[in-house]
């Protein structure tokens, strides 16, 4: 009777302490982004007001509308979605058809050939990006978003390849043999078996592609110098550093903006992401 | 039999069943945007080349003067600074976090997946957006909130980010802000892999929460623990983003880490030569340590 209910009192403790542990974590990542979507939606006096205000007795929506009429990051948020999507849709499909290769044959240095690729993905972006800062002028490719594109695609195929290749393992040969007997030519087997099965692995990679290439910066930055063409990571730097007359309250409220649709597909897709990093970090 | 074997040579050599034109595309893009790019800034690295003069000369100066220059001594003690602490606390509160929410998960307690959440939604933000929310967070006029918070505590005002050292730590903090959740997920993810029995055996044996945490649990994860410092130790060496918004290098070159010094040797001093011997530098970090955990993970399990 005692020793339960010790063991009951103690286990009521613990829990209380998760809790807090809870309450300080969230508190602690939660609360820089809270702070920034206070200072949103002050007015200037209130900005300035010390102490600080914790938040506004009367919040400036107006701020937001102001941002977006008086900023270009409209212009730099429809960039971010065209590279995003066009990131997303060529990284899957140059890396679905490479896992496939890796998955579904056997041949000389496959391995080594798996182990290089996980070398590309360690290297810091800004090494190969002076480099192609140099070919791109000297081809004129400079501000181009093709060729923008394409280092994006190859910046995320490694991680996308090896996350998609242990996919495709999981799934049985004997759906394969099927398909083959059936007389399926390979595209027909990957694109009629294959695919359908690996759906879940293919949206959680395409996911974690779009929310990494929406963060982009070192690329965009370095092969950029037309800022009708800046993403929304190059434009809010470009926005703070560029006009004084944009005020703490409208960088904020342009910095919420530029997150919002990351912090909206993670929240409702995180399913989705955990499994992807989980996934391709931990087994290789 | 000859017949058989003949067959199936042949259907080997079949035109749509070999793996090249399914990794051709993978290859041609990883060709050209990483095989040339780091043949060509292994080139330049021993060049006198600038950015705006077309002719140069073969040389080894650009290392010389790099490993003489204090500018850049001074980075590389704050690139070290920097990734260690950075590295040490991400891993340690992301094994500490992914801890509680294991337990939580566990025990069924509301609120786990909100923490949890709440813990990722900070990785998924953009680097350089977190370097502008922590500059507005690290406002040091009197109406900054941490600023003002230093005060309520009684640290009176913090130099937060206009005194070198300070600033150093400053933007440490924001960084392993940005990077728990990273170490925290795959953390979590080792945990879910770790056998049960194992665990219950242990709290049978009346071992306390400690001694199965210290004595159960770490030996098991040690591989996932280790695949994750690995990780983020890369990561961390090729910051860039966060740092550029935040401080820009400064005050000074204060929190200058390398992939920062690269870029303003290059663009801002025109000094290709000096920044492409720099960025080698980096390469040759970045390489050593995927050496030593591609050595690791074929040893331990290999690829099929």
């Amino acid at each position: 009777m005692m020793a339960k209910r010790s063991r009951v009192r103690r286990r009521r403790w613990s829990d209380a302490a998760l809790y807090l542990a809870f309450a300080f974590i969230t508190l602690f990542f939660v609360f820089p982004v809270f702070w920034v979507f206070s200072m949103s939606l002050k007015s200037v006096p209130e900005l300035f007001a010390t102490p600080p205000i914790w938040f506004s007795t009367d919040p400036q929506w107006e701020n937001y509308a102001f941002v977006l009429r008086n900023t270009p990051i409209t212009g730099y948020l429809l960039n971010s979605a065209i590279i995003v999507f066009f990131t997303v849709l060529l990284t899957l499909a140059v890396a679905v058809c490479a896992a496939y290769g890796f998955s579904r044959f056997r041949f000389h240095f496959k391995k080594p050939s798996l182990m290089a690729i996980l070398v590309f993905q360690m290297i810091s972006p800004v090494v190969i990006a002076i480099p192609l800062y140099r070919f791109f002028v000297g081809l004129g490719l400079l501000n181009n978003y093709a060729s923008l594109i394409t280092v994006y695609v190859a910046a995320f195929l490694p991680f996308t390849v090896w996350f998609l290749k242990g996919y495709f393992d999981t799934i049985p040969y004997e759906l394969d043999e099927a398909a083959i007997v059936d007389g399926c030519t390979r595209m027909q087997l990957l694109w009629r078996v294959l695919l359908p099965v690996s759906l879940p692995g293919i949206v959680s990679a395409g996911i974690l592609v779009g929310v990494l290439s929406w963060s982009q910066f070192v690329i965009p930055f370095i092969l950029l110098d037309d800022r009708d063409l800046y993403p929304v990571s190059v434009g809010l730097v470009n926005l703070r550093d560029s006009a004084d007359a944009v005020t703490l309250h409208y960088l904020s409220a342009a910095s919420i903006i530029a997150i919002a649709p990351v912090i909206a597909v993670f929240v409702l897709m995180q399913r989705y992401i955990v499994s992807a990093l989980t996934a391709g970090a931990v087994k290789g | 039999m000859e017949k058989v074997a003949e067959e199936k040579a042949a259907s080997r050599w079949r035109p749509g069943d070999t793996p090249v034109p399914w990794l051709l595309p993978l290859a041609l893009v990883l060709v050209l945007v990483f095989v040339y790019p780091i043949l060509e800034i292994l080139r330049l690295s021993f060049t006198d080349a600038s950015l705006v003069r077309p002719e140069y000369a073969y040389t080894l100066e650009s290392y010389i003067t790099l490993l003489r220059s204090p500018d850049f001594l001074s980075t590389l003690r704050i690139t070290f600074i920097f990734v260690f602490a950075s590295v040490v606390f991400q891993v340690l509160l992301g094994f500490i976090i992914a801890l509680v929410v294991d337990q939580g998960v566990r025990r069924g307690l509301r609120g786990t997946i909100v923490t949890r959440t709440a813990v990722l939604s900070a990785w998924a933000i953009p680097g350089v957006i977190i370097g502008i929310i922590w500059s507005i967070l690290y406002e040091e006029s009197a109406a900054g909130i941490l600023n003002h918070l230093a005060n309520l505590v009684g640290f009176g005002s913090i130099p937060f980010l206009s005194e070198p050292n300070t600033a150093l730590a400053s933007v440490t903090v924001a960084n392993i802000w940005r990077g728990t959740a990273f170490s925290m997920i795959l953390i979590y993810a080792g945990l879910q892999t770790l056998p049960e029995d194992v665990l219950e055996a242990a709290k049978i044996d009346g071992a306390n929460a400690w001694q199965r945490l210290t004595r159960v649990m770490i030996p098991l994860l040690a591989p996932v623990l280790f695949i994750t410092l690995i990780i983020v130790t890369i990561e961390t060496f090729n910051t860039f983003d966060m740092v550029m918004a935040l401080t820009g290098g400064g005050p000074g070159r204060g929190t200058e880490v390398i992939a920062l010094s690269i870029y303003y040797q290059i663009f801002q001093q025109l000094n290709l030569g000096r920044g492409a011997a720099a960025a080698v530098m980096l390469l040759a970090v970045n390489m050593i340590i995927t050496f030593v955990y591609l050595r690791y993970i074929e040893r331990r399990q290999g690829i099929e």
